[in-house]
């Protein structure tokens, strides 16, 4: 009940913004509209949670949450700088590859927002996740090094320990 | 002028700048992974500056707010796009690489390539 009404809410506040100003027609169409998509589509929107916690815990997640929003931008910056580089040398040199990097997350939507967030950062580009080994395939446009915990810490730590806190 | 049009101006020569980087890697770089890379430049850093910077332009609740999320639904729709093309071309053997000296995919595929 709490995961159709919170789906509703988020769709009804998500049409006003697209309707660009709030008046009572605009708020009847909404909310058919929203009770539509809600009674058929709810379930992909937000997830039921198992266990409980206290709420300040949610307070908590929320704050790292918007924390994290810069550093994303700081990592993705500094990396589509990298890439720029290899852009202006003359004859483009660097070394591609696929590597196999293994993660401890066990959670599915923080193993998904993990691939995304790889994929996002330019440089790095999430293939494949290999659910038996729990490693994802990843493709690097400069491999630098093939020791496994030196890859880790340079594709994958700096965000991994942001999700797993995140998402548990 | 306002230091909220310098900002804007700012951010928009920034994202414009990161596009034209983009559209010279995609020409210059050899296969079809590493041009991949290249273009999740432009849709990353240059279209989310854009859209930050003609949200600060305009100025206004409504418009900002909208703005912002054709900026976030451009960093949802983009790494899904990326990783179906890139994982399509190595699965159906469109462009397979060749001459790479690390490929631990091939292993995972049971591929010897």
């Amino acid at each position: 009940m709490l995961q159709k009404f919170s789906a509703f809410i988020f769709l009804l506040i998500v049409w006003f913004i697209f309707a660009g100003r709030i008046t009572v027609d605009v708020l009847i169409i909404g909310s058919a509209a929203s009770l539509l998509v809600t009674l058929f589509f709810s379930d992909m929107l937000f997830r039921e949670v198992h266990r409980k916690l206290p709420w300040y815990h949610y307070l908590r997640k929320l704050a790292l949450l918007l924390l994290f929003i810069p550093v994303f931008f700081y990592e993705a910056i500094t990396a589509a700088l990298k890439v720029s580089k290899h852009v202006f040398e003359k004859n483009p040199s660097f070394n591609p590859g696929i590597v196999k990097v293994k993660t401890e997350l066990t959670d599915i939507t923080g193993l998904s927002l993990l691939a995304n967030l790889i994929t996002l950062t330019p440089g790095t580009l999430t293939l494949d996740y290999d659910r038996s080994e729990s490693a994802y395939y990843i493709h690097w446009i400069d491999v630098e090094t093939v020791e496994e915990a030196e890859m880790k810490k340079k594709i994958i730590a700096r965000f991994e320990r942001w999700v797993g806190v995140i998402f548990r | 002028m306002p230091i909220r049009l310098i900002a804007a101006y700012f951010l928009m020569i920034t994202g414009s700048a990161f596009a034209i980087v983009t559209v010279l890697g995609l020409l210059r770089f050899p296969d079809v992974y590493t041009r991949i890379h290249a273009g999740a430049v432009v849709l990353t850093i240059s279209a989310v500056l854009v859209t930050m910077g003609t949200a600060i332009y305009v100025w206004d609740f409504f418009l900002s707010a909208k703005i912002i999320l054709i900026g976030i639904f451009f960093l949802f729709s983009n790494p899904m796009a990326t990783h179906a093309i890139a994982r399509a071309s190595y699965k159906r053997e469109i462009a397979l690489p060749k001459e790479y000296e690390i490929d631990a995919y091939s292993d995972y595929l049971g591929r010897d390539v």
